[in-house]
């Protein structure tokens, strides 16, 4: 009995060892997030502050509630775009499924800096979009995409499109194709098929996709970073600025302690929400 | 109703254009980087290499790519390995808070970059380390072990004891059942595991920017070379990723497609 626990302990000794520093990491910042001072200082004592510092200027919770806003319709128009790309694989051969799946893969497996930067290069001033618009004299000006919110939306819809398509098409394989030949003897047409059968068998796949997509956009960095150019800055980018640029550590820690606390209440309302949604689903 | 019934093509056909649009940006971003021109423009103005021959006096690149190779090969080896270890003790002893200690190894994933870099920068400037490598490690072996936790974790769970217990009834010591038998069973995983942690450490950015005191790492160069100049060298050096990045698939995607699906 005891060797049994002297080999567990050994086991779970290296990865312990690392959660613990991370966790101690944590548990710091949320200490720090409260302690009194300015620009490079962290104080002794205990003070409220930095939150109501935060939480108060409009100027301030303002990145969050755009962060919150920019991603939320990303997540839906990432939701769209992955479905359908997610269900034309589920409908072609192995061929073609072959050939996206490796397109979704080298997406999933390059840098988020060299995606974005790959984006900026097609919505940028002498970009892709805009050679095109001036060589067929539709425009007489560069039109400014790059450096603006739509940008910013463009780059967060175009990154994380991968992260949704994996779980909907995992979804929709586990659909047994005898569901579907069993709604089709009984008269249903296709479109009754997608929309009462397949489409809502999928669903916790979307449900999967939406939240891990959400979370990642509302605080991804590279994005709004490098399309907004400073013009959309996104929570993360604030957070950032005020840690790096100005060196208010404790506020800054204050505002990702809001962050992490928002991310982990929306993770736990979307889950509890899909949970009941699909629950069925789910069953079956 | 087969799955290649022409009412499918709409969908198929929309599916595809989105498919092209997603992978476009790759395209242009190579196609910039021949530019012989010295404006990031596509289409070229002329092809040259010219601008993978400037990376080559890039001095701070080539630093920063050997500190995020050896980043990337440190913290994946020792992830696999710590994580190895930790599934042993889930998958083959039974003890209470078992999920607990699972949940806890895989805590890092739920934290978003930003807020872990944060937590980095001012616990450790509270302590007075402004070491980048020191920190950097510490930072990408926590961003990387619950990618190897989870996917070897699975393997080892979905691997049955009685393999082992069946080599030990014929003799074999424990160790020996575990390194004959287990390790060449689980392999493939373990490889999967090594590749996705190589992957989170080489190409983290959001974390690693708190912590590049006096070292920098091959994304935050990136970043800052697409924000400071404007000639095609981070396409060069971008396209040059790619490149690799689409040779270790070709190596790799054996290993790695079945955890995608449970990668995200």
């Amino acid at each position: 009995m005891k060797r049994k626990w002297l080999e567990l302990s050994a086991l779970l000794l290296p990865g312990a060892t690392i959660i613990a520093i991370f966790i101690t990491m944590m548990v710091a910042m949320v200490r720090y997030s409260f302690a009194p001072g300015g620009p490079s200082a962290i104080g002794d004592g205990f003070t409220f502050e930095h939150y109501g510092r935060f939480l108060g200027n409009p100027f301030y919770w303002g990145y969050l509630a755009d962060s919150l806003r920019i991603s939320l319709y990303c997540t839906l128009l990432t939701a769209v775009i992955g479905y359908i790309i997610a269900y034309a694989m589920y409908r072609s051969g192995p061929l073609v499924r072959l050939i996206v799946g490796a397109v979704l893969i080298i997406q999933f497996f390059t840098a988020y800096v060299i995606r974005t930067y790959a984006v900026m290069l097609i919505i940028g001033k002498t970009g892709l979009i805009n050679t095109l618009l001036l060589s067929f004299h539709l425009v007489d000006q560069p039109v400014r995409i790059l450096f603006t919110e739509v940008g910013v939306a463009i780059g967060l819809v175009m990154v994380s499109v991968p992260f949704m398509v994996f779980p909907i098409l995992a979804s929709l394989q586990r659909i047994s194709r005898n569901v579907e030949m069993a709604a089709a003897s009984l008269g249903a047409t296709p479109m009754r098929i997608f929309w009462t059968v397949i489409f809502p068998l999928s669903l916790p796949g979307v449900a999967a996709g939406i939240v891990i997509v959400y979370l990642f956009e509302l605080t991804s960095y590279i994005v709004p970073g490098l399309l907004g150019g400073g013009y959309s800055d996104m929570i993360a980018n604030f957070i950032y600025n005020k840690a790096m640029r100005s060196f208010e550590y404790s506020f800054a820690a204050a505002a990702a302690v809001v962050t992490l606390l928002l991310s982990a209440l929306i993770v736990f309302t979307l889950n509890s929400l899909f949970d009941r949604l699909t629950r069925y689903e789910r069953a079956r | 109703m087969t799955a290649h019934a022409p009412r499918h093509i709409v969908i198929r056909l929309i599916g595809a254009i989105l498919i092209m649009l997603l992978i476009l940006p790759i395209f242009i971003l190579v196609g910039v980087s021949l530019n012989a021109g010295v404006e990031q423009t596509f289409p070229p103005q002329g092809l040259s290499l010219r601008w993978y021959e400037n990376l080559a006096n890039r001095s701070g690149f080539i630093e920063a790519g050997r500190l995020t190779l050896g980043l990337a090969v440190g913290s994946s080896i020792v992830s696999v390995l710590a994580s190895l270890c930790a599934a042993v003790a889930l998958a083959r002893y039974t003890f209470p808070g078992r999920a607990f200690v699972l949940t806890l190894l895989l805590s890092p994933l739920i934290v978003p970059q930003v807020v872990v870099g944060m937590g980095f920068l001012i616990t450790l400037s509270a302590l007075g380390v402004f070491n980048s490598l020191f920190s950097l490690s510490l930072l990408h072996l926590t961003i990387t072990l619950p990618f190897t936790v989870r996917v070897v974790v699975a393997a080892l769970s979905g691997m049955p004891a009685s393999l082992e217990q069946a080599a030990q009834s014929l003799g074999a010591r424990p160790l020996r059942a575990f390194f004959e038998i287990t390790i060449p069973q689980i392999g493939p995983s373990l490889v999967a595991a090594g590749v996705f942690a190589f992957v989170t450490s080489f190409e983290n950015f959001t974390a690693s920017q708190f912590l590049v005191w006096d070292r920098m790492t091959l994304p935050v160069a990136i970043y800052t070379s697409i924000q400071t100049e404007n000639d095609p060298t981070a396409a060069a050096l971008s396209s040059l990723i790619v490149v690799i990045v689409v040779v270790l698939i070709a190596i790799f995607h054996r290993f790695v497609i079945k955890h995608m699906f449970a990668s995200s």
